[in-house]
């Protein structure tokens, strides 16, 4: 059978899409067997984000207890003392013993003696006295987004009760209470609620472990010497990227279905939009992450270097430039700039819209389309670096 | 044209170091073709610019009818290449590795299977196959790596150093199975450091410091570039012969062998000359003339270099 007639046994007629999908699905199901081999990586890839989540996730919206805050008593009547001791009365609120004036606040969040300032407006007795409506004015530290919304919920509680309480003791009745949060921008202008927060998580933690999951892969064959049989075959490099990408793109879906199932039945945050929308969101916001880490690894060919440009480039811009905790709106222009280019912010966005408002597709087309974009780049970049690299 | 490698004044630098140096050969088809040379020497700069994982610096060279440079997509469809490193991967099984790089050649389906089949029979592998790589001893993952090549029935073989580090036995049957496949036609193109691995070629080029100083079949290799006469001197006093063989006009190299001492002189002064001087040194000495091997065409081509 093998004579000097020996041909090879790739028959040339055989259409280039089909050696193509061979090529590309030999890649695939060995990175399967890598994944199945070493199973403590793929428990590590689905337990890491649900950790992750979970632990973030409290962090950020802790129940309410013995939060220091400034009254600011500028009445100082019967009825506005009332008021303070009313305020307190809880236990969620511990009045501090130097509340200073207004202006004060500032100095008292940074230095962190008080989380919150209630400002009890000089006159209050005597307007509440002719019957009309009294406002007082909360000041609240938002950097911390989650425990700014509690205080603000809280307050508004208390003070209700309080206005109630006055009624009942014969003070007119007509203490509404709209309370505001000035909050100082830097921080977290929106006063974000945990609701709000774990779709921001979601997309952080997902970045992390997707760009990770990936890091190694090319890495580990370079250091071991796999890349130059690899290369002596004539799969081609797209082949090779896209082989390597899509098992781990299962992976992390299956990521995302934990962490968002996670998200809503531990945080209660709701899913008024398409599923649809979320999914082809998260697809295309795992191929852009995963394209990056295996784009670092073309580059790193070093298991180490690749780890941490991994852990790096994935954390800073999943936390710093996503708008998960900081606007985007409020940034140096040159940091805008970045975070347009990172999928990290679309998908924030994707998530927002599509789990807490029902937005459609008309209006985050153009949330999917950046994320595409970035995906696709990535995974042409890994492939022409791939080109060069072999020389 | 039977020639199945035709490589032209082939030059490879990495920077400005030269580390092939206008080499040419040709290699007929069905030939076992040996590279031979000490570690450096630019086999794997050789190979792998024949193998199209390297562009050279200039020169050419043309595998099973494809031009490495111009179309090194062409020479990887053709080719079976083992790397000098273990290159399988040790998490995978047998059978997985073969499936993988079958797949990487574009097989799929009954074909594939067949052909994995077939190779795990011809190298006497298929108890082996569901066994994870790494728990096979080194004979048999060497025997894995040939597999890979031959999957997808390549008209070159390319091996680099595929019995390195592994015991004598091992590399018989090695050399054995590779001889059995270029016997149905395919050529072999291999490097070694092996001396008894590169006898079984059918022409051997022996590389020194990235050029290809010569190249002929083992046996006129040894008969043409051997000057002088070869005796085997067996004894148990090295020192004391080694100083009274010395003493001989004409001594180009003595060295150290298992029972005694291996001279060459060039020109000869006949085995009774040396018994002579080495009875006088140690009279229970044993001197023998000896056939020159391909160590020894290395050792007089290397001295011929440093002189
Ligand atoms: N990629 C490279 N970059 C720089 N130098 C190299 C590279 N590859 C090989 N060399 C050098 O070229 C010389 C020949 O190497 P090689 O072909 O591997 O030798 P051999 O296989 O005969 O042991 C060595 O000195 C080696 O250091
Ligand atoms: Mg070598």
């Amino acid at each position: 059978m093998t004579s000097s007639t020996s041909r090879p046994l790739t028959p040339r007629k055989v259409p280039r899409f089909r050696r193509f999908a061979v090529r590309t699905g030999a890649m695939a199901r060995k990175e399967t067997w890598h994944v199945v081999r070493d199973p403590s990586n793929l428990f590590l890839a689905l337990g890491m984000p649900v950790v992750l989540i979970i632990v973030f996730g409290y962090g950020v919206s802790f129940d309410l207890d013995h939060v220091p805050v400034a009254i600011i008593d500028q009445d100082g009547t019967r009825t506005s003392r009332q008021v303070a001791r009313d305020l307190t009365a809880s236990g969620e609120f511990d009045a501090i013993a130097d509340a200073g004036e207004p202006e004060d606040a500032d100095r008292l969040f940074r230095r962190q003696e008080a989380a919150a300032a209630v400002i009890l407006p000089r006159g209050m007795e005597k307007s509440l006295a002719r019957g009309e409506q009294v406002t007082l004015q909360v000041l609240v530290d938002g950097s911390d987004g989650g425990r700014a919304s509690s205080v603000i919920g809280s307050s508004a509680a208390i003070v209700r009760s309080a206005s109630i309480r006055a009624a009942a003791s014969g003070l007119p009745r007509a203490m509404v209470v709209p309370i505001r949060g000035r909050v100082r921008t830097l921080f977290n202008p929106e006063l974000r609620s945990a609701v709000f927060l774990v779709p921001g998580l979601i997309a952080y933690v997902l970045a992390i472990a997707a760009v990770l999951l990936t890091a190694l892969t090319v890495a580990r064959e370079w250091e071991r010497g796999n890349m130059e049989q690899l290369f002596a075959t004539p799969v081609g490099r797209l082949e090779i990227v896209l082989g390597k990408l899509s098992p781990y793109l299962a992976i992390g879906l299956l990521q995302a279905l934990l962490v968002l199932a996670v998200g809503t039945v531990v945080f209660d945050v709701p899913v008024r939009g398409h599923m649809a929308l979320l999914a082809a969101g998260t697809l295309l916001f795992l191929a852009g992450t995963l394209s990056q880490g295996l784009f670092i690894s073309v580059l790193a060919r070093n298991q180490q270097v690749a780890t941490q440009a991994g852990a790096i480039s994935s954390l800073l811009p999943a936390v710093l430039l996503s708008g998960f905790l900081f606007p985007i709106e409020n940034m140096p222009l040159a940091l805008q700039v970045i975070a347009s280019v990172f999928p990290s912010r679309y998908y924030v966005e994707l998530l927002r819209g599509v789990m807490l408002k029902d937005a459609p597709l008309a209006v985050l087309w153009p949330q999917l389309a950046a994320m595409a974009a970035f995906a696709a780049v990535m995974i042409v970049l890994s492939t022409a670096r791939f080109g060069r690299r072999i020389a | 044209m039977s020639d199945l490698i035709t490589v032209s004044r082939l030059c490879r630098s990495f920077g400005s170091f030269q580390a092939v140096k206008d080499v040419s050969f040709k290699v007929g088809r069905g030939e076992i073709f040996g590279y031979l040379g000490a570690n450096g020497a630019g086999k794997s700069t050789t190979i792998r610019m024949l193998c199209g994982l390297l562009q050279p610096t200039s020169g050419s060279a043309v595998v099973a009818g494809a031009d490495v440079a111009r179309d090194p997509e062409g020479v990887k469809r053709r080719i079976g290449y083992m790397s000098q490193k273990f290159s399988l991967y040790p998490d995978l099984t047998v059978f997985e590795n073969l499936d993988f790089f079958g797949g990487a050649y574009g097989l799929s389906g009954r074909a594939l299977r067949s052909r994995i089949d077939e190779v795990l029979d011809e190298l006497g592998l298929r108890d082996r196959s569901r066994s994870l790589t790494s728990s096979l001893p080194g004979g048999a993952r060497q025997r894995v790596a040939l597999a890979n090549a031959l999957l997808h029935n390549p008209d070159v073989l390319f091996l680099d150093e595929p019995t390195a580090g592994v015991d004598p036995a091992s590399r018989r049957d090695f050399i054995a199975l590779v001889r059995r496949r270029v016997a149905q036609g395919t050529t072999a193109f291999l490097t070694t450091h092996y001396m008894d691995e590169a006898e079984y070629c059918d022409r051997v080029g022996l590389m020194v410091a990235g050029c290809l100083k010569v190249l002929d079949t083992p046996s006129a290799l040894k008969a043409n570039h051997v000057p002088g006469a070869l005796f085997e001197v067996r004894t148990a006093r090295r020192g004391d012969v080694t100083a009274a063989l010395n003493a001989i006009q004409g001594l180009a190299t003595i060295q150290r062998i298992g029972a005694g001492l291996r001279v060459r002189y060039d020109p000869s002064p006949g085995r009774d000359r040396v018994a002579e001087s080495a009875l006088a040194a140690d009279p229970d000495a044993v001197v023998e003339a000896a056939e020159a091997s391909l160590d020894d065409v290395f050792r007089a081509v290397v001295d011929q270099e440093a002189q």
